[in-house]
């Protein structure tokens, strides 16, 4: 197959549990050797994705194809997928070795391609030397490792990872982010993490998937996701932003200009007048300098947060209306807390989306 | 100073405790030794007569074949059983699962006569006189509360995740159930079964009311010993079963531990 072309194809996947719909005409398509990240709140749908995509669950509409061949009907044993656990599910009756084993043992390999399967995926997790421990005598992250060389040891079409690094304590987990994607790569696995830790989405993958109730709201590069989010709710869920919402003045070329509390703010997007929007910023654009041009708001510092290299900075503007800065901390005289200050940012940073009806 | 003395004198109770527990088996297995034929300590020499004449006891091979029957038969049922429904409790969302699961466990707060005399008068009213059907039918009820307290416990303990783990592994559920399911709970079957066994073994308050003048179990017929030749026969016996069961226990807890049998934790 050519690199790039469809691997994993999700197509008008609808699930419902009783009268809850957890997934609603879900589409995603996902290349050979891609890292693809679901991300969301719980309850999103992304878990039970990932369970549909392994055959755990089965889906009440739409189809699920993987490396050519529809899948949708065909029971979890005989799909080629590998699945890490949120609790890794290490079989606690067998060895290091015997857990790696299992999936070959199953697909009746012979005793001399198991040992050298086990030995390969032993030594890409580094515990080549662990083979006769018993599960229970290992640490957290040496049983992540396992788990990891359990799905990995099969050859699996596509691996699943279910919060599979939200046991670890953070320092582990930053490292095994890092590892695990360099190993992903060297093995050119085509892997789907589900998680809602922001950080891990944006680190691991090459596309994200940002999921909301049911739904994809957006998928896309972590940098494009993060920088360009098509919705309201994913600006709202990757990463800091303010908001402000208002009623549309005026629309010329792709531009609004917004009445809010805090004055009128020009923003990107294309609107009628007369509509009520969401105007929002990150925080890094936003600067504590004299400028002209752009969007500026005066208020009156509220609080300080010192992150090291830089400081986010709450501005009290008046009107219930709180805006967030990014100060760095390399500035001749920082803001104090209490000080009358100017932000300003640039009109390109600045996005409008429509407002989210009552409720929503 | 007042935590040391209270630590000496929990020290003083257990001993005592083990000691007043245990002296009785002691002085059984030591007058099982004894040359005369009466209960004496073997002072003077010991002997082995006694162990030698068990064989002879009048009806004893037969009722010691009913009881293994009964332990055996009973055990295994029980598990079967015991083991289902340990899996509906644990899994299924049944309105009452609780309430099941003390309902299945209350024969062992009974006492054995109540459970003995309505079984008897149940049997009767359904007319239901088969004497070895009864008493196994007695015996599953006795021995299915060990099993079902140790089941229903190792599933809650059991994590499920395992199974779909095997499922994306190439197993299809019944491979899965035999192949991680049954060996990773092989302890709760070791020690469900274990206690099983011992309970149907040495049951006598339920059975008493169940057994006919040919069918007999072993603890009934020792007791009718006593009554008619009261000789140290019946301690040799009492000696053999004591150490037939020391050794069960031994084996279990190289197998599995057993702190995990008396269920303080694992």
């Amino acid at each position: 197959m050519a690199p790039g072309a469809p691997h994993l194809v999700v197509r008008q996947v609808s699930k419902r549990f009783g009268a809850a719909h957890v997934l609603d005409r879900v589409d995603l398509t996902i290349a050979r050797g891609e890292l693809v990240t679901l991300l969301g709140p719980s309850g999103c749908g992304k878990t039970t994705l990932l369970r549909l995509i392994a055959g755990l669950e089965s889906p009440d509409a739409g189809s699920v194809e993987l490396a050519g061949r529809d899948i949708t009907r065909v029971p979890p044993h005989r799909r080629n997928v590998g699945v890490v656990f949120q609790s890794y599910a290490l079989f606690p009756h067998l060895t290091v070795y015997g857990n790696v084993a299992f999936g070959l043992k199953s697909r009746g390999r012979s005793r001399g391609e198991i040992d050298a399967a086990v030995g390969r995926a032993l030594s890409l997790v580094h515990l080549e030397h662990l083979g006769a421990r018993r599960i229970a005598a290992l640490s957290g992250g040496q049983q992540q490792r396992v788990a990891l060389a359990r799905a990995i040891a099969v050859e699996p079409d596509v691996l699943l990872f279910d919060e599979a690094l939200s046991a670890l304590d953070r320092k582990l987990r930053e490292e095994m982010q890092v590892e695990l994607r360099r190993l992903l790569r060297e093995v050119g696995a085509t892997a789907i993490f589900v998680t809602h830790d922001q950080d891990e989405a944006l680190t691991m993958s090459d596309r994200v998937a940002v999921m909301f109730a049911g739904r994809i709201e957006q998928v896309d590069e972590p940098r494009i996701v993060y920088a360009r989010p098509a919705t309201l709710f994913t600006l709202g869920f990757v990463g800091l932003s303010t908001r402000v919402s208002g009623i549309v003045a005026g629309s010329n070329n792709g531009r609004v200009e917004v009445d809010t509390a805090v004055g009128r703010l020009s923003a990107i997007g294309n609107f009628l007048i007369g509509s009520p929007v969401v105007v929002a910023v990150r925080p890094e654009h936003v600067r504590a300098a004299p400028e002209t041009a752009g969007n500026c708001v005066a208020g009156r510092v509220r609080s300080i947060v010192f992150h090291g290299s830089n400081s986010l900075v709450e501005v009290d503007a008046g009107a219930a209306t709180t805006l967030l800065a990014q100060i760095p901390n390399d500035v001749s005289a920082p803001p104090r807390v209490g000080d009358e200050i100017r932000l300003c940012w640039p009109v390109a940073e600045t996005f409008a989306f429509p407002m989210p009806e009552a409720g929503a | 100073m007042s935590a040391r003395i209270a630590i000496t004198l929990a020290w003083l109770c257990a001993i005592g405790a083990v000691v007043f527990l245990l002296s009785p088996l002691l002085v059984i297995a030591a007058a099982s030794f004894s040359p005369t034929p009466v209960f004496d300590l073997p002072v003077g020499g010991a002997s082995l007569r006694w162990y030698a004449r068990i064989g002879a006891l009048d009806g004893f091979w037969p009722a010691l074949s009913l009881s293994l029957q009964l332990a055996l038969l009973s055990t295994a049922l029980s598990l079967v059983l015991g083991t289902l429904a340990a899996i509906a409790l644990a899994r299924g969302k049944l309105p009452g699962a609780q309430a099941i699961a003390t309902a299945l466990v209350s024969p062992l707060m009974m006492p054995g006569l109540v459970l003995g005399i309505a079984l008897l008068q149940y049997f009767r009213a359904i007319g239901f006189n088969a004497t070895w059907s009864a008493l196994l039918v007695a015996h599953v009820v006795v021995t299915l509360p060990y099993v079902a307290r140790t089941m229903i416990a190792g599933m809650v303990r059991f994590d499920f995740t395992l199974m779909e783990a095997a499922r994306t592994l190439g197993c299809t559920y019944a491979q899965a159930i035999r192949r991680v399911m049954i060996p990773a709970l092989a302890p709760s079957f070791l020690i469900a079964g274990l206690f099983s066994f011992l309970a149907s073994f040495d049951n006598y308050p339920v059975s008493i009311f169940l057994t006919d003048v040919r069918t007999k179990t072993l603890p009934i017929k020792m007791l009718q010993y006593i009554d008619e030749a009261p000789d140290p026969t019946l301690a040799a016996l009492s000696t053999l079963i004591l150490i037939a069961t020391i050794v069960l226990l031994l084996a279990s807890d190289r197998l599995v531990g057993l702190h995990r049998m008396a269920g303080t934790g694992d």
